[in-house]
């Protein structure tokens, strides 16, 4: 009778309980609208940098990253390389041969990253190769290739076709240099990644330098839940002088923003709560002072005060239970909407090449999150009785009679 | 049972210059199957008596007791207990739960005792039928009249079969046919299961149903009359 009681009080007054609930689904649905753009903001800037960038796990030689000098090969690569031709849970694996050099053209000349690459292998590790918007993809044909971003042919007025002049220094430390042509242009998510990075073929810039070994090793794993335990497999069977590093520890700046998403979802989540648990209090407060009297006669007829404070719970715990179900379906509808037609940010290109974005988002939200959202928000509602009963319950029977609303 | 009032006072505003003795030390004794009519201008003090009676106001001082045992000494919870099994009330404007159904009104207070929902069910609707509202059982109260209502009403201070109704100006909103019939109801529950009933009123058609009558004013009792010839 109770649970009876508090359902049908709840929709006493219909306009005052639709206007609540139509405040907490909208809520909702702009809450979980907004955790899902940022979860699917930063899912993406994750996935681009680790399908364009990082891959899962990279091997250096310790001391390469903060000091990139040509000298600083991977050491007894061979062994390592087996190893990671055996390991089931490793996708595709491929190793780069790099050198800080200049792109010089007849206009300009830039400071850039000269990745020499395993044709094959990085055609299947990152998706530069789908990616060509003028020319082709490396090959082995002619003398020198070269792809350069849109960015730095823009800057340095290239075409497929168009000579340029790599400039670095060489295993003696004398500067060396030879004339490219170039094949292809690419354009990757992230502009920054775009105005750094050029590519030819590792033999090419091997012969260059004078130098066999690779500086990079670039790895996918099939399952990233493994991750963790095919970095110590690797880290097992290479060199000492060698490290390994996940993505998360070549992109500290990204994972910092990936970890601290979490917290601003949960500081979006508690602002709407705490407002929506205001507005419910407020509500509640409304709905059981104008009914004092009848609170009053509830006690007189012998109802004991937690009772009274179980149907006061109960009604605003429906309240929130409603509230929640109705946000959260409203919220999965639009998602799934979104989920297809994705959020076209095109408007906001160039910064968000910037941050290695792609213009059409599509928003995420797990189902921990909604199940979080879910709990919180009949939590809230519950919690939010609690005033409201309180008033209602420190009154004498006779004191709530007299009550006339 | 019966209730025993011994010296009891009511004072409202009592720390201030103008101090209102709503009862002024009463003595008084209501025994179990008593049909009493409390009457008295308005502002005497009869509903703040009725209410002091029913254990749901506090006096100021003095003791109600019940069967000897001074109700003012139960915790909240037994008080609470205590009315829910032995005081049955009937209020002036009805005070019905507005989004339960008349059976659902009568039941309610039946559960919170503790009693099956076939026990609830089957003592709700024969106490509905007996005030009349068969017809009625499953309408709430905005689809009944005011009669109707107040039948419900006496329905549901029957349900948990206590000892004692307090009705608070019973028939205040009614009109003439429908006292008739509410008093006829009462009087029957009243000969036939010796529940006690005490009405604060003015309304002359209960004072002539009422076996005794006692007459209030200025919070004190100044007459207290057994009428031998009631009105049927």
């Amino acid at each position: 009778m109770l649970l009876k009681l508090a359902w049908r009080n709840l929709w006493r007054n219909k306009l005052r309980t639709s206007i609540v609930l139509g405040a907490m689904v909208f809520g909702l649905v702009g809450v979980t609208l907004m955790i899902g753009f940022m979860n699917g903001m930063m899912d993406n800037m994750i996935s681009n940098t680790v399908n364009w960038q990082t891959s899962h796990l990279q091997v250096h030689k310790k001391g390469y990253s903060a000091d990139p000098e040509i000298h600083k090969t991977i050491e007894s690569s061979r062994g390592l390389e087996l190893l990671l031709d055996k390991t089931a849970q490793i996708k595709v694996w491929t190793s780069r041969h790099l050198a800080q050099g200049m792109i010089a053209s007849a206009r300009s000349t830039r400071g850039i990253t000269i990745n020499g690459i395993d044709l094959q292998k990085e055609a299947l590790i990152t998706p530069l190769a789908q990616n060509i918007y003028d020319g082709v993809w490396l090959d082995d044909k002619g003398r020198n290739p070269i792809l350069v971003s849109k960015k730095i042919a823009q800057r340095l007025k290239l075409r497929a076709g168009s000579k340029v002049v790599l400039t670095f220094t060489d295993k003696n430390g004398d500067v060396s240099g030879a004339a490219f042509r170039v094949r292809g242009l690419f354009e990757t998510p992230s502009s920054a990644f775009d105005e750094m990075n050029v590519f030819v073929r590792k033999a090419d810039l091997q012969l260059l330098s004078g130098i066999e070994g690779d500086h990079e090793i670039a790895l996918l794993v099939n399952d990233i839940k493994q991750l963790e335990s095919v970095k110590e497999k690797v880290r097992g069977a290479m060199a000492q002088s060698n490290s390994v590093q996940n993505w998360e520890e070549l992109q500290p700046m990204l994972a910092a923003m990936s970890a601290s998403m979490a917290s601003s979802n949960i500081i979006i989540l508690v602002i709407f709560v705490l407002a929506m648990g205001f507005g419910i209090v407020n509500i509640l407060l409304m709905s059981v002072f104008e009914r004092t009297c009848e609170f009053g006669v509830l006690m007189a007829v012998g109802m004991q005060k937690h009772k009274i404070l179980q149907l006061i719970l109960l009604e605003s715990t429906f309240l929130g239970l409603v509230g929640a179900t109705l946000g959260l379906l409203l919220s999965l509808a639009a998602l799934s909407i979104l989920n297809v037609t994705g959020i076209s940010l095109t408007a906001m290109a160039d910064g968000l090449s910037a941050m290695g974005l792609d213009t059409l988002l599509y928003p995420q939200v797990p189902a921990s999150d909604f199940a979080v959202i879910f709990i919180t928000v009949v939590l809230a509602s519950f919690l939010a009785g609690l005033y409201p009963a309180r008033q209602i319950l420190k009154q004498e029977p006779v004191q709530a009679m007299s009550e006339k609303h | 049972m019966s209730i025993k009032l011994e010296q009891l006072c009511k004072i409202y505003n009592a720390d201030t210059d103008f101090p209102v003795h709503a009862v002024n030390h009463l003595d008084l004794e209501i025994k179990q199957g008593e049909f009493v009519a409390v009457m008295g201008p308005s502002g005497s003090g009869k509903t703040t008596l009725l209410n002091m009676l029913g254990g749901i106001d506090t006096p100021t001082s003095g003791k109600v007791l019940i069967d000897g045992n001074n109700i003012l000494q139960l915790h909240d919870k037994q008080l609470i207990a205590f009315r829910r099994d032995n005081i049955g009330f009937i209020f002036q404007d009805y005070s019905l739960l507005p989004v339960l159904t008349a059976l659902e009104n009568v039941e309610f207070v039946m559960q919170l005792q503790g009693h099956s929902e076939q026990e609830c069910r089957k003592r709700a609707t024969d106490l509905l039928i007996r005030v009349g509202l068969a017809e009625h059982l499953h309408k709430r109260p905005a689809k009944l009249s005011g009669g109707q209502q107040q039948r419900v009403a006496v329905a549901r201070a029957l349900a948990p079969s206590p000892k004692f109704v307090m009705a608070d100006e019973p028939t205040a909103n009614l009109d003439a046919k429908s006292t008739a019939e509410l008093l006829d109801i009462m009087q029957q529950l009243n000969e036939q299961e010796g529940t006690t009933f005490i009405f604060s009123t003015h309304d002359p058609r209960v004072i002539s149903r009422a076996k005794r009558v006692i007459v209030f004013e200025d919070g004190l009792k100044k007459e207290d009359t057994v009428q031998t010839e009631v009105s049927q």
